[in-house]
C-alpha cells in the first residue's frame, strides 16, 4: 500500500482562486476546490470550459495568472513540471505523447527511471515497466513502436507511463474519448483499482456514463468557472449544468 | 489485476549500488558484451597499425582519430538530445587557446593545461547553454554559430593575451619548454586514446538513465518534463559533456600544431564536418558517427591526395549523393535494411521525398 | 557629424542591397523550413553570369538582370524539384547538409572555370556619385538599393495579391492541407526556390556592379548576412527582410565608424543572439509563419 498522509485533514490537492488568462480571454477564472486523499474527483464541462488548462496549471506546464496550487498543503504554484512530478503527481495527456523513437517498454521505463523513488538502473526500470505493461494489459506490445498501437492501447501506454513515476495523485485527461463500450468498462475498472491501491485521481472527462460511475464527486466547469460541484447525481440534475450543456430552452423544458 | 499487485509494483525497489553492480556483472554475456569487445579489438588493432606505418601516414590517421572524437561529441548534443549546435568549434578554439596561452605565457605543463581547457569548455557550455538551450531547431543552430563567431572575435581582439590576429606559438625548443613535444608517434597515441575515451564515454552515457533522458528530451520535451525529467539540466549537461570533449580535442590539436591563428581553430568547417559526419553516418547511435567520421575523413584525404583541384567538388557531390540516397544515415539504413530485409535504395529515396 | 551622416547614407544604400540578398533566403526558410546554405553560391553564380555577359557580349549589368533572373530561376527550380524535394521529409538538418554539398559543387565548379581572382563589373556610372547636401551618394549603390526596394515590394505584392502567392503562403503554413486543396506542393516548392535563386542572382549582379566578388570568401559572407537579416526581420516576411537589411547596413556602417578592428562582428553576433533569445520572431518584423517559431 502506498503510505497515505498521516494527517488526513490536509487535502492532497488544493486549488485556490486559480486563474489563467490568454491575451483577452480568461481560460480559468477564480477556481477553488480541494481533493482529499483517496478520492476520485471528476471534472466535466463543455468544450473550451478550461479543463485541460486546469491540468496544465496544476502540473506546472503553464503558470497561472493568479492563484495557488497546493500539494499536501505545500505551495507548488509555478514550479516546473518535473518538480511537481517529483511531488508524486502524474498526468496523462489528452492527445497522447509517447516517445516515438523508443519501444513501448522503454517508454514506460523512462517514468520508472526518472520519477519518484526512481529505479537505480536501466534494467530495474525495464523490469518495472514489464510489470506495469502486464497490469494495464499491453504486455504483448512491449517491443513495438508506440505508433503501432490502437487508440485504446495508446491510452493504456500513456497511463502506464504516468504510473511508472509512482504517483500518489494522478490527473487523467479525457482518457475515454473514442473508446468502444467494452473498452470504457475496462477503463472504469482500472481507475477503481488504481484508487484501491491508494492513488488519488482527478479525471477530466466528457463521457458522462464513465464519469458518473467512476467519481465520488464531480466539478462542473463552464467558461472557466465552477458552476456546480457535489455528488454525481445531484450535479447532473442541476439546472445550471443542464443549461450549460444543452442550452436554455432545453433546460426550461425540463423544469416544467 | 488486483489492487495489491499494483501497489506492490509501485513500491520502490530499495537496492544498493553494490547490488545493482553485482546484477550487472552477472548479466554479462557475449550477446550483450560484444560492443565492448569490438571496441577493445579496434583499439588494439590501431595500436598494432602504428607499428606498421610511417610517421607521415600516422599523421593522417591521427586526423581520423580527431574526427572520431569530435563526431561522438557532436552526437551527444545534436544526435541524442536533438539540439543541433552549429557552434561546437567554439569549444575547440577555446580548448586550443587555453592550452596555448597557459603554455606560452605561463610556461605551465601541458598535462596541467589540458584539464584546465576541459574545465573552460564546461564553464563556457554552461554560460551559453543556459540561455541558448531555450531555443530550438534552426534558431538554436544559428545562435550557437553566432556564439562561436563571437568567441573568435573576442580571441582575435584580445591581442595582449592571445596574440590576436598574429597567432600564438607554443614553445617546443630550448630548456624552458614546459612539456616536450610528443612527435608524430606520440600524437598518434594521444589522439587514439582521446578517440577511444570519447567513444567509451558516449557509449556509457547512451546506455544509462541519463542517455534515455536525453532521448526523451529530444522526442518530446513536455512529456519528458511530465515524467520527472529536469529537461534544462539534461540539456545543459549534455551540452557541457559535448563541449568538454571538443575542448580536450582542441587542447591536443593546439599542442600538435604548435602555432596557429584564431581562424585556424575557430574554423567553421570543423563544425560543418562534425555535422556531416554524424548525419551521414547516422545520428543517435554510437556506431553512426564512428562510421561517418572514419569514412569521410579517409575519403577526404584520399580525394585530396589523388584528385588535386577537383577534390572539393567531388567531395561536395558525394555529400549530395549520400544525403539523397541515405537520408537517415548510412548506419541506420543498414540496420533497418537488415532488420526488414529490404535493401532497395530507390525505395529508401521514396520514403523521404515530398 | 558629416562623417556620421555619410556613414548612415552609405549604410542605407548598402542595406538595401543586403536586403535583396536576404529576401530570397528568408522566403525559402519561412515557406519550406529549408536553410539554404548555397544561397551565397547562387548569388555569386548570378554575378559570374552577369560578368560573363558584360565582358563577352558587352551587356550592361542592369540590362542583364532579366536574363540572369530567368536563368537562375530555372536553375533553382531544377535544384529544388530534383534534389531538395527528395529529402524534405527527412530530419531537418539534411537539407542543410544537402545545400552545403551543393555549394561546394557550385563554388568549386566556378573556381575551376573562372579561377579565384576578385572580379568586378565596370560601368561608367557606378562609381560616380552625386552630392546630397553634405553627403556623397554613389550612383551604383543607389540604383541597387532602389532596385532592391522595388523588387521586395513587388514580391510582397505577389505573395499577397496573386493566386501563386497565396498558394505559396498556404503551402508554407500547412503543406498537407494545401495539398488537399489541390495545390501541387512539389511544384510550388520548386517555384519558391526558383524565385529565391533568381533574387540571389540579381543581388549577385548588383554586388558585382558596386564592388568585387570571388568564389571563396564572398558566398560565405553573403549567406551569413542573409541568416542574420532573416532572423532580424522574421522568417518569410518580405518587408521584414527589407527593414532588417537597412538596419543591418546602417548598423554595420556606423559601427565601422565608431569601433575599431573586428569588434563590429562580435557585437553583431551578440545582437543576433540577444534577438533570438528575447524576440525569436524577429526584432523588426513578425515571423509570417509564427506557428513554426519553435521548429
Amino acid at each position: 500500500m502506498i503510505a497515505p498522509q498521516a494527517e488526513s485533514a490536509t487535502p492532497i490537492l488544493e486549488v485556490r482562486n486559480l486563474s489563467k488568462r490568454f491575451g483577452g480571454l480568461w481560460a480559468l477564472r477564480d477556481v477553488s476546490f480541494s481533493v482529499a486523499e483517496g478520492q476520485i474527483l471528476g471534472v466535466i464541462g463543455p468544450n473550451g470550459a478550461g479543463k485541460s488548462t486546469l491540468v496544465n496549471l496544476i502540473t506546472g506546464l503553464s503558470r497561472p495568472t493568479s492563484g495557488q496550487v497546493l500539494i499536501d498543503g505545500r505551495d507548488v504554484t509555478g514550479l516546473r513540471p518535473w518538480a511537481i512530478a517529483h511531488d508524486h503527481v502524474a498526468r496523462t495527456f489528452q492527445i497522447v505523447k509517447p516517445f516515438r523513437g523508443l519501444t513501448v517498454r522503454e517508454n514506460v521505463a523512462i517514468g520508472a527511471m526518472h520519477g519518484n523513488e526512481r529505479d537505480q538502473s536501466v534494467s530495474d526500470s525495464l523490469a518495472t515497466a514489464d510489470e506495469l505493461l502486464v497490469l494495464v494489459g499491453i504486455a504483448q506490445h512491449a517491443n513495438d513502436a508506440p505508433n503501432q498501437l490502437s487508440v485504446a492501447d495508446a491510452r493504456r501506454l500513456e497511463l502506464a507511463k504516468a504510473l511508472a513515476t509512482r504517483p500518489r495523485l494522478l490527473l487523467i485527461d479525457e482518457v475515454m474519448a473514442g473508446l468502444r463500450y467494452a473498452e470504457i468498462e475496462a477503463a472504469v475498472q482500472l481507475i477503481h483499482r488504481l484508487r484501491d491501491s491508494g492513488i488519488t485521481i482527478v479525471a477530466i472527462e466528457h463521457v458522462m456514463k464513465a464519469i458518473v460511475s467512476v467519481s465520488d464527486r464531480i466539478l462542473v466547469l463552464h467558461h472557466g468557472s465552477i458552476i456546480a460541484s457535489g455528488a454525481p447525481q445531484d450535479v447532473l440534475s442541476d439546472q445550471r449544468v443542464i443549461e450549460a450543456y444543452l442550452g436554455n430552452r432545453y433546460a426550461k423544458r425540463r423544469s416544467t | 489485476m488486483s489492487a495489491g499487485s499494483l501497489a506492490a509494483i509501485l513500491q520502490p525497489r530499495r537496492r544498493t549500488r553494490r547490488e545493482v553492480l553485482r546484477d550487472w556483472i552477472r548479466s554479462r554475456r557475449p550477446a550483450n558484451s560484444w560492443p565492448a569487445l569490438v571496441g577493445l579489438a579496434g583499439f588494439a588493432a590501431m595500436l598494432g597499425l602504428q607499428q606498421l606505418i610511417e610517421p607521415g601516414t600516422q599523421r593522417l590517421v591521427t586526423a581520423v582519430f580527431l574526427f572520431v572524437a569530435l563526431a561522438q561529441a557532436w552526437n551527444l548534443i545534436g544526435g541524442y538530445t536533438g539540439y543541433a549546435s552549429f557552434g561546437q568549434v567554439a569549444f575547440f578554439g577555446l580548448g586550443a587557446y587555453t592550452v596555448a596561452v597557459l603554455m606560452n605565457n605561463y610556461h605551465i605543463s601541458f598535462w596541467l593545461a589540458m584539464p584546465v581547457a576541459i574545465v573552460a569548455g564546461v564553464l563556457f557550455a554552461v554560460l551559453i547553454g543556459v540561455p541558448l538551450l531555450r531555443l530550438r531547431g534552426h534558431y538554436f543552430a544559428i545562435a550557437t554559430l553566432g556564439a562561436a563567431e563571437g568567441l573568435r572575435e573576442i580571441v582575435n581582439n584580445a591581442t595582449p593575451i592571445t596574440g590576436g590576429g598574429l597567432g600564438i606559438t607554443i614553445p617546443t625548443f630550448g630548456d624552458q619548454v614546459p612539456t616536450p613535444y610528443f612527435g608524430k608517434p606520440g600524437f598518434y597515441l594521444a589522439f587514439l586514446i582521446l578517440a577511444a575515451a570519447s567513444v567509451a564515454a558516449c557509449a556509457l552515457v547512451a546506455r544509462s538513465r541519463f542517455g534515455y533522458a536525453m532521448v526523451a528530451v529530444h522526442e518530446d520535451e513536455e512529456a519528458a518534463g511530465a515524467v520527472g525529467i529536469n529537461t534544462t539540466l539534461v540539456k545543459v549537461v549534455a551540452f557541457a559533456l559535448s563541449g568538454a570533449i571538443v575542448a580536450c580535442a582542441g587542447a591536443f590539436y593546439a599542442f600538435q600544431q604548435i602555432e596557429f591563428y584564431p581562424t585556424d581553430v575557430f574554423d567553421a568547417s570543423f563544425t560543418v564536418l562534425m555535422v556531416i559526419m554524424v548525419m551521414i553516418g547516422g545520428s543517435g547511435s554510437i556506431a553512426g558517427p564512428l562510421v561517418g567520421a572514419v569514412g569521410l575523413e579517409l575519403l577526404s584525404q584520399f580525394l585530396r591526395v589523388n584528385l588535386g583541384t577537383y577534390n572539393q567538388l567531388i567531395f561536395g557531390a558525394i555529400i549530395v549523393l549520400v544525403v539523397v540516397f541515405f537520408p537517415q544515415g548510412v548506419v541506420n539504413y543498414f540496420r533497418e535494411a537488415v532488420r526488414t530485409r529490404r535493401f532497395s535504395i530507390l525505395d529508401n529515396v521514396r520514403r523521404y521525398r515530398l | 557629424m558629416a562623417q556620421f551622416l555619410q556613414a548612415a547614407a552609405y549604410g542605407v544604400v548598402q542595406g538595401g542591397l543586403l536586403a535583396l540578398v536576404a529576401v530570397g533566403f528568408s522566403l525559402v526558410w519561412g515557406v519550406m523550413n529549408v536553410v539554404n546554405f548555397s544561397h551565397g553560391a547562387l548569388a555569386v553564380t548570378g554575378a559570374y553570369l552577369a560578368w560573363f555577359l558584360n565582358v563577352h557580349v558587352g551587356l550592361d549589368p542592369f540590362l542583364a538582370i532579366p536574363i540572369v533572373a530567368v536563368a537562375m530561376f530555372a536553375f533553382g527550380y531544377v535544384i529544388q524539384r530534383g534534389l531538395i524535394n527528395l529529402v524534405i521529409n527527412a530530419p531537418i538538418f539534411l537539407t542543410l547538409l544537402l545545400t552545403f554539398g551543393l555549394s561546394l559543387v557550385i563554388l568549386n565548379g566556378l573556381q575551376l572555370v573562372f579561377k579565384s581572382d576578385d572580379r568586378t563589373i565596370d560601368t561608367s556610372y557606378a562609381s560616380q556619385s552625386f552630392a546630397l547636401g553634405a553627403v556623397n551618394v554613389p550612383y551604383g549603390r543607389l540604383a541597387a538599393c532602389v532596385l532592391a526596394i522595388v523588387i521586395t515590394v513587388g514580391l510582397a505584392l505577389v505573395m499577397n495579391r496573386t493566386r501563386l502567392g497565396h498558394a505559396i503562403g498556404a503551402t508554407g503554413m500547412d503543406r498537407g492541407a494545401a495539398r488537399l486543396m489541390g495545390i501541387r506542393a512539389r511544384h510550388i516548392y520548386a517555384v519558391t526556390f526558383g524565385i529565391a535563386a533568381a533574387l540571389a542572382g540579381i543581388a549577385g549582379t548588383m554586388i558585382a556592379t558596386v564592388g568585387s566578388f570571388n568564389p571563396t570568401t564572398t558566398p560565405g559572407q553573403l549567406t551569413l548576412d542573409a541568416f542574420v537579416i532573416s532572423v532580424l526581420g522574421g522568417l518569410g516576411n518580405m518587408y521584414g527582410a527589407l527593414v532588417g537589411g537597412l538596419v543591418f547596413g546602417i548598423a554595420e556602417s556606423i559601427g565601422g565608424l565608431l569601433l575599431t578592428g573586428t569588434w563590429v562582428n562580435a557585437i553583431a553576433m551578440a545582437v543576433l543572439i540577444a534577438t533570438l533569445i528575447i524576440r525569436p520572431t524577429g526584432l523588426i518584423g513578425k515571423a509570417q509563419y509564427s506557428g513554426r517559431v519553435e521548429v
